[in-house]
């Protein structure tokens, strides 16, 4: 959970018998830290090589990581991650924007408040992905209608975030700005949204994932390129290597996604407790 | 003395209706005058209503029995023109020290170069000189308040209301922010309404000093504490020390009462 709320773990670093070398010293525990995914990789290389299955099956993982390789090369990994990518990162700026603003709106306005929350509710545990039929009716097989799933599903959380994030903002806080001649809406943009944004900032980070998920499962049912897309096509040609990279690849993009957001959310939340030292608890 | 009233507060009560549990009455029946530019402090159990007597006078609670007026208007929202420290510092995390002290000057009329030296002056004041670039979890208790003190100065309020100002503060920072309230108080002119535990800080800097009664609060007494404030050792003095022995004798009568409610 450490590298999905940007907590650094900084008694790692900090360690007392650390090798003199702090560059070692950093590589060895990105190792120590990634071990138990060392190990799952190692172990498929061994499953595979060891004949229990084909590698239709299983494909060893080195003819895997060849297979990303030249997909690499010839471009092809690019084209397919570009176009995921836009999809997942258009729906979700749209998710971030609406759903900052919804939820801002929502504890504005009694009104908007009473339209919308019984929705939110209806709509935040249930499978968006049920109106795929109606949305490629209306919109289409391309980047719209994918655009559009990734923006319906990743909304919820924010609107919550944001919604949970301005009603936990201490009354003496709004108080003191107000008592500092704080207008309407000063206090809006220049308070509450800064103070809630941890909150917010934790509701895009559970939004980006789902993002991913996503325009890759809208992909696989409605083809059109992308990750998605080429997994199911080397399925449909029984590609078994290519299924594996497919694989991979998405959860190599998955990891540098949420590493960057939890980067970002470090890098904005400087005045942040969290920021500061790490608690031991 | 009702006639150069500033602050009136008449037949004020208060009471808190918590979504859950029962209704709490904070404050009955509530009445003080306080004239301008006076330096008045309140006094009284925990627990006994003073916060919530500022935060009426702030305009930040609806007033819902009786009137408060201030310059002869009724208070209904909160305004420059009454500066609250708060009793739980209320600083903005996300701004630095220097950041919180300028928001309160960002609303005023001054020049952007006038607002930064004026915050400057005042984080110098409270001794923060070389904190300007500080956020608040990243200073200690009485280094939040100092900032607390220093962003309610700086806008200049005709009117401070402060809970408990000097709580966090050790003896001799607190003793220092003694003098220069006073010294500010002199200057310019304020009306202040000091919350406060203690009796001898209380006698010291106030002209009165209204004594409140346990929950729910009234006003039990209020004695005049005019003192000369330049003498460094009034605190010998013996009218100071019998002044300060009847107040607490009267705050300590409170204390045991609301500690009585809580037994029973
Ligand atoms: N938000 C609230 N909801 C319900 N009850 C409250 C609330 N705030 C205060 N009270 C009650 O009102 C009473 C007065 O509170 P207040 O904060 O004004 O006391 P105080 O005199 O400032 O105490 P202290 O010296 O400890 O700061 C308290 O007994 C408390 O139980
Ligand atoms: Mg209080």
């Amino acid at each position: 959970m450490a590298h999905v709320t940007g907590v650094r773990d900084r008694t790692s670093r900090g360690w007392r018998n650390a090798p003199a070398s702090p560059f070692v010293a950093r590589i060895g525990w990105g190792l120590a830290r990634s071990a138990s995914i060392v190990l799952l990789l190692a172990g498929w290389e061994i499953l595979a090589r060891s004949g229990t299955f084909t590698p239709f099956v299983l494909p060893a993982l080195t003819s895997v990581l060849e297979r990303i390789l030249a997909d690499a090369m010839s471009g092809d990994l690019f084209l397919g991650a570009s176009a995921t990518l836009y999809r997942a990162l258009t729906g979700f700026l749209i998710a971030a924007v609406g759903g900052i603003s919804l939820g801002m709106a929502m504890t504005r306005s009694i009104g908007i408040r009473w339209f919308f929350d019984p929705i939110i509710s209806v709509g935040f545990p249930m499978p968006k992905i049920a109106f795929l039929p109606v949305v490629i009716l209306w919109l289409g097989l391309y980047d719209v209608s994918k655009i559009s799933m990734v923006a319906f599903e990743a909304i919820f959380p924010v609107v919550t975030a944001t919604i949970v994030g301005i009603k936990g903002v201490d009354r003496e806080i709004i108080w003191s700005a107000r008592n500092m001649g704080a207008s309407n809406r000063e206090l809006l943009c220049q308070i509450m949204l800064p103070a809630a944004f941890p909150q917010i900032m934790t509701g895009l980070q559970v939004a980006l994932p789902i993002s991913l998920i996503v325009a890759i499962v809208t992909e696989m049912l409605m083809g059109g390129n992308g990750l998605g897309g080429g997994m199911m096509s080397a399925s449909r040609f029984a590609d078994s290597p290519g299924v594996f990279a497919g694989i991979v690849e998405i959860a190599a993009i998955g990891y540098c996604l949420i590493k960057g957001m939890s980067m970002l959310r470090r890098r904005m939340l400087l005045w942040h407790q969290e920021a500061l030292e790490p608690s031991t608890v | 003395m009702s006639a150069s009233a500033q602050i009136v507060v008449k037949d004020v009560s208060h009471d808190y209706r918590p979504p859950v549990g029962r209704v709490v009455r904070a404050l009955e029946d509530v009445s003080l005058s306080i004239r301008e530019r006076e330096f008045i402090a309140l006094l009284g159990p925990s627990g006994c209503g003073k916060s919530t007597l500022l935060y009426l006078i702030g305009g930040f609670l609806r007033i819902e029995n009786g009137r408060i007026c201030v310059d002869g208007r009724a208070v209904t929202a909160p305004g420059p023109d009454r500066g609250v420290v708060f009793q739980h510092f209320a600083l903005f995390p996300w701004k630095t020290v220097k950041g919180n002290v300028l928001y309160g000057l960002e609303r005023g009329k001054l020049p952007r170069a006038e607002r930064e030296t004026r915050a400057q002056a005042f984080i110098d004041l409270v001794g923060l000189t070389g904190f300007e670039d500080s956020y608040p979890s990243q200073l200690s208790g009485g280094m939040k308040q100092r900032t607390a003190i220093a962003r309610t100065l700086a806008f200049d309020p005709q009117i401070l209301l402060m809970d408990e100002p000097f709580g966090a503060l050790d003896a001799q920072t607190r003793s220092l922010m003694q003098t220069e309230l006073l010294d500010i108080w002199q200057k310019t002119r304020k009306t202040v309404i000091f919350v406060t535990h203690d009796v001898q800080e209380a006698v010291y800097l106030a002209e009165r000093v209204a004594v409140m009664t346990a929950r729910p609060g009234r006003i039990k007494t209020i004695v005049d504490t005019a003192f000369d404030k330049n003498d460094p050792q009034i605190y010998r003095a013996r009218t100071f020390v019998d002044k300060v022995d009847e107040i607490w004798g009267l705050v300590r009568e409170e204390a045991i009462k609301a500690q009585g409610t809580h037994a029973r």
